[in-house]
C-alpha cells in the first residue's frame, strides 16, 4: 500500500529515462574541419525539400523522387536531357550507332569515384549487364528489352550488342541508367537485391556528392565531391547538401518562407504559384514538363471501340476551362497528340486540339445510333493522391453531362487505382505519365499490342506499323515524319484523349542562383550539374 | 491460486493475444487491393518482371504456405527482409523506434505528472471554480482529434509566434548540447498534442476515484481523529484512489502509440507512424508486419506487467482469476 504512487511515478520516469538514455549515444559528433581554403559563402550548405525518403539507395531498384534525386548525385547517367528536349553528354559524351545492332558510347576520361577508383568503361559495361542478368525493379530494366550484352573495349568506350535493330535503346539507356562502381556492387551479388545501404563502409560517388549521414524521416547529408569535371572549375559549389523530408509540400513552402530550406525539390502546387512568385526573398523557377495529362477509353468495351463514341467524348472535354481553372494556366496545350511540344523536333504543330462542342458531340452519338438522354454511362477512374485530376474529372463529367453522356467519377486509393487500371477495371482511365522523353519509346509502350501502359487496348495494324518503322530508322529526318503520322492517328481516333502538358514551378531562397534546371520533376532544379552549380550570394 | 500460476496464465493469454494479433495483420495486408510490386511499378515494367519481382517477394506462393513460412520465421526471430529497401527489417525499425520510445514516454511521463495533481485538485475542490475549469479542459482535450489539435498547435506555435520547429526530431548541423537542446524544441509540440489528448483520461479517472475513495469510512476517520485534511487527501485517500490510475498506465499505451502514429505524420517526426504510413503506401509487407508487431508486443507487454502488478498489489484480483 506505501509504494503506490511511487510505481506509477517510477513507471513513468523509467520508461523516459530508457529513451533518454537512448538518445545519450545519438547525439551526432561535430564533423572535423576539411576542405576549407574558401570563402565562407561558397561553403554553404544547401538545404533542400523532399516529401518522402529515400526507399532504397540502389538506384537500379529505387523508384521514389528522392531515391532518384539523391542517388543521381552519386551515380552518373550517360546523358541528360537539355532545355529542348534533346539527349546531352552527361558522363557520356559521344553516342550512336555503329550499325543497326552495335550502339556506342565514348565516356569521359579522367573520371573517378570518390574512393580514388577510376570511372572507367569496364564499370559502365558491368552496370547494363548486371540489369540485363538480375531484372531489378527499377526503369532501366525496361529499356533493356532489344539490349543483349555491352563489352568495353577500351577505357573510354563501350559497344551495346542488341538483339534487334532499334534506335531507341542508345539514347533511352543512356538517359536512364546510372552507372554504379562495380568494385563495390559486384561482390554484392545481385543488384535487384542489394540494398546499397551504405553498411559497409559507406557509399562510393562520381556525382557531385556523396551521401555520408543518413537520419530515416529527417534528413540526409551529402559532402562535396572535390573532384567533378561537369561543372566549372571541377568542383561542386556548395559543401554539403541536405534533404530534409517534409510531411507535405504545404509544409515544404512554410519551411522555404521561414528559412529552413533553401530549395523545395517537389513541383509546386498550381495554386501555390502566383502566392510565391509574390513573395519576397523567394524565386520561382518554371521547369518545363516532358509528361502529360490524358484520359484512355477502354476499347475493350464494345461501346468505347466504336470510333465515333470515342471521338463524341473528346469533343465533350472543356479542355480550356481545365488549364485555366484547375492549372491556373500552368499548362499546355499538346494540341491532342502524344508527342510533346517541349520535344521540338517532333512535335507537329499542325496537328489541332479538340474542340469543347457539346453539339457535336451529340451528332457523333445520334449518328452511331445513341441516345443522348445520359442513359449512355461510363465510369471514370483516378487517383484520389493526385489533386489536380481529381480536380479536373468533375469537369469532364460536367462536358459529358452537357453531351448527353453519364460520367460515373471514381475516385479510388492510389494501389487500388494502379490495381484496377492493370486489371482494365475501367471505362475510362485519367491519369499521368510524367515522363516521355523519347517518341518512338514511348509510343511502343503505349500503343503496340500488349504494351505495357497500352491502357486503351489499342491494336491497330497502321499505327503499329509506324512505330516499328520508327524504331528501326535511325535517321532523325526519316523517323520524324513517322513519328508524327503516328500522333496523328492517335489524335483522330482518339486512341489517347492527351489533355494538356503541365508546365511544373519550383522554388529557392533568392540568396541562392546558379541553378541549371532541366525538364521534368526528376531532373528539375536537382539535376547534378544543377545543385553543384549553385552559390549562396553574399550580399542577402 | 500460487503467483507462479498466476504470472504464468497472463503471460500464456499475452503470447495468445500477439499470434492474434500477428495473424489478423498477415491476413488484412493480403486483402488489400493491388500487389508490392506493382506499388512500385514502373510504367516500362514488363509483367515477367513483375512476376519475378513477386516471387522474389515470396508472395507467389499459396497462403498458407506463406503463412507457415512467416510464423516459423517469427519464431526465429527474424521479422524479414523490406520488399522495397533490401534492407532487414528490424534494422529497418530500430532506425525509427528511438523517435517513437522519446515521444512516447515524454508524453506519458507530462500526462501522468500534470493528470494527477490536475485531478487530486479537481477532486479535492469537487464542485468549485477549479473543478469545473479542470473538467472543461480534461474533456475538451479528450473530444479533439489528435491530428487537428496537431495542426493547431503547428499553426499557432509553430507558424504564427515561430516558438518552436514546424517539422523533424532536431536541427541538422547541431552537435552536442545543442543538438540536445534541439531535440527538446522539436519535442515539445508532438508532445504537447498527445498530452492534451490523454490528459482527460487521468484527470477524470482520478478525479472520480479521489471523490470515492474520500467518502470512505477510514477518510471519515481520520477526519474524525482530527488529521490535518492534506495528511488525509495526499497519504491516506490518494493511494487508494492511484490504483485506477496505475491500470490507466497500461491501457492508455495503445492510445499513446495511436496517437504517435498520426502526431509523426503531422510534425514529420522520424518515428515507427511515419515509417507505417510510408509502408503502407509501398505495400512493404513485412515492414508493415514487423512495425504492427512491435507495437502489439509493447501493448500487450505493458499491460501483461500492469496486469501482474496489480495482482500482487491487490490480492483480490488474483484470487477471482
Amino acid at each position: 500500500m506505501t509504494s503506490r504512487p511511487r510505481r506509477t511515478a517510477a513507471i513513468a520516469v523509467t520508461a523516459a529515462a530508457v529513451s533518454i538514455a537512448t538518445f545519450a549515444a545519438c547525439a551526432p559528433s561535430a564533423p572535423t574541419e576539411g576542405g576549407g581554403g574558401g570563402a565562407a559563402v561558397t561553403d554553404a550548405t544547401l538545404t533542400i525539400a523532399t516529401t518522402t525518403d529515400v526507399v532504397n539507395y540502389n538506384p537500379f531498384v529505387g523508384n521514389s523522387r528522392s531515391d532518384y534525386w539523391i542517388t543521381n548525385l552519386m551515380y552518373p547517367h550517360l546523358l541528360s536531357i537539355g532545355p529542348d528536349g534533346e539527349k546531352a553528354p552527361e558522363l557520356a559524351e559521344k553516342w550512336g550507332y555503329v550499325d543497326d545492332t552495335t550502339g556506342y558510347y565514348e565516356i569521359r576520361s579522367g573520371m573517378k569515384w570518390s574512393d580514388g577508383t577510376p570511372l572507367t568503361a569496364k564499370d559502365v559495361a558491368y552496370s547494363l549487364n548486371a540489369v540485363k542478368r538480375d531484372k531489378p525493379a527499377g526503369t532501366l530494366t525496361g529499356q533493356l528489352t532489344n539490349f543483349e550484352s555491352a563489352t568495353a573495349v577500351s577505357d573510354t568506350r563501350v559497344e551495346l550488342k542488341l538483339s534487334a535493330p532499334d534506335s531507341t535503346v542508345v539514347p533511352e539507356v543512356g538517359f536512364w541508367g546510372n552507372v554504379v562502381p562495380q568494385h563495390v556492387f559486384e561482390p554484392a551479388g545481385s543488384v535487384a537485391t542489394f540494398a546499397n545501404d551504405g553498411k559497409d563502409g559507406g557509399w562510393v560517388s562520381a556525382g557531385p556528392y556523396v551521401l555520408t549521414e543518413v537520419q530515416r524521416g529527417q534528413s540526409y547529408t551529402m559532402e562535396r565531391v572535390d573532384n567533378y569535371p561537369l561543372v566549372d572549375g571541377g568542383k561542386p559549389k556548395a559543401a554539403k547538401v541536405v534533404y530534409r523530408v517534409y510531411p507535405d509540400v504545404n509544409t515544404e513552402i512554410l519551411g522555404l518562407k521561414n528559412g529552413d530550406v533553401d530549395v523545395i525539390a517537389n513541383a509546386l502546387p498550381p495554386a501555390q504559384v502566383k502566392g510565391l512568385q509574390g513573395t519576397q526573398g523567394i524565386t520561382v523557377e518554371e521547369i518545363p514538363g516532358l509528361g502529360y495529362a490524358h484520359m484512355t477509353y477502354n476499347m475493350n468495351k464494345p461501346d468505347l471501340a466504336k470510333k465515333e463514341v470515342r471521338q463524341a467524348l473528346a469533343y465533350a472535354v472543356d479542355y480550356n476551362a481545365i488549364r485555366k481553372v484547375v492549372l491556373a494556366d500552368q499548362a499546355v496545350s499538346t494540341g491532342s497528340s502524344p508527342i510533346m511540344p517541349v520535344l521540338k523536333d517532333y512535335h507537329d504543330d499542325s496537328i489541332k486540339e479538340y474542340e469543347f462542342d457539346p453539339e457535336k458531340s451529340k451528332q457523333l452519338l445520334t449518328d452511331a445510333g445513341y441516345k443522348t438522354d445520359g442513359s449512355l454511362k461510363f465510369r471514370l477512374i483516378y487517383s484520389l493522391q493526385d489533386p489536380v485530376t481529381t480536380q479536373w474529372a468533375t469537369l469532364v463529367k460536367d462536358g459529358a453531362a452537357k453531351a448527353g453522356v453519364t460520367i460515373e467519377l471514381q475516385g479510388l486509393e492510389r494501389n487500388t487505382y494502379l490495381a484496377k487500371t492493370d486489371a482494365g477495371d475501367f471505362d475510362i482511365y485519367a491519369g499521368n505519365f510524367a515522363i516521355m522523353d523519347d517518341p518512338a519509346t514511348n509510343m511502343a509502350l503505349t500503343y503496340l499490342p500488349g504494351g505495357v501502359i497500352n491502357y486503351s487496348y489499342v491494336d491497330d495494324p497502321e499505327l503499329s506499323s509506324l512505330i516499328e518503322q520508327a524504331r528501326v530508322t535511325f535517321e532523325r529526318d526519316e523517323q520524324k515524319p513517322l513519328l508524327q503520322k503516328a500522333a496523328k492517328v492517335v489524335r483522330d481516333n482518339v486512341y489517347d484523349n492527351v489533355m494538356y502538358t503541365q508546365n511544373l514551378y519550383v522554388a529557392h531562397r533568392s540568396d541562392w542562383s546558379g541553378f541549371v534546371v532541366k525538364p521534368s520533376e526528376l531532373l528539375s532544379i536537382v539535376n547534378p550539374i544543377s545543385v553543384a552549380s549553385a552559390t549562396k550570394s553574399e550580399s542577402q | 491460486m500460487s503467483l507462479f500460476l498466476f504470472v504464468l496464465k497472463r503471460v500464456g493469454r499475452g503470447l495468445l493475444t500477439l499470434w492474434f494479433a500477428v495473424t489478423v495483420t498477415f491476413l488484412l495486408l493480403r486483402l488489400l487491393p493491388g500487389d508490392p510490386a506493382l506499388a512500385v511499378a514502373n510504367p516500362n515494367m514488363t509483367r515477367e518482371t513483375r512476376a519475378a519481382l513477386l516471387t522474389q517477394y515470396g508472395l507467389e506462393e499459396s497462403l498458407p504456405v506463406q503463412y507457415v513460412k512467416y510464423l516459423w520465421q517469427l519464431l526465429q526471430g527474424n521479422l524479414g527482409i523490406s520488399f522495397h529497401q533490401n534492407t532487414e527489417v528490424t534494422t529497418v525499425l530500430m532506425e525509427r523506434l528511438p523517435w517513437t520510445l522519446l515521444l512516447a514516454a515524454s508524453s506519458l511521463l507530462v500526462t501522468v505528472v500534470v493528470g494527477i495533481p490536475l485531478g487530486v485538485l479537481a477532486a479535492s475542490r469537487r464542485g468549485g471554480l477549479w473543478d469545473r475549469f479542470v473538467q472543461i479542459v480534461a474533456v475538451t482535450g479528450q473530444s479533439l482529434f489528435v491530428p487537428s489539435l496537431g495542426i493547431l498547435l503547428l499553426y499557432v506555435f509553430g507558424l504564427q509566434l515561430n516558438w518552436f520547429p514546424i517539422g523533424g526530431a532536431y536541427t541538422d548541423g547541431t552537435y552536442g548540447g545543442e543538438w540536445y537542446l534541439s531535440v527538446i524544441s522539436h519535442l515539445v509540440l508532438p508532445c504537447l498534442s498527445l498530452v492534451f489528448a490523454q490528459l482527460g483520461a487521468y484527470v477524470l479517472t482520478m478525479r472520480s476515484s479521489l471523490i470515492d475513495a474520500l467518502g470512505e469510512d477510514y477518510v471519515v476517520l481520520a477526519n474524525a481523529n482530527g488529521l490535518p485534511a492534506r495528511r488525509v487527501l495526499w497519504k491516506h485517500a490518494l493511494r487508494n484512489a492511484l490504483l485506477p490510475t496505475t491500470t490507466l498506465v497500461g491501457l492508455q499505451l495503445g492510445f499513446v502509440v495511436g496517437g504517435a502514429v498520426l502526431i509523426e505524420t503531422v510534425y514529420a517526426y522520424p518515428g515507427i507512424g511515419r515509417g507505417i504510413y510510408e509502408a503502407v503506401t509501398q505495400l512493404d509487407f513485412p515492414v508493415l508486419q514487423g512495425a504492427f508487431l512491435l507495437l502489439a508486443v509493447t501493448v500487450v507487454a505493458v499491460n501483461m506487467i500492469t496486469d501482474i502488478a496489480y495482482g500482487i498489489l491487490d490480492p483480490r484480483v488474483k484470487a477471482a482469476s
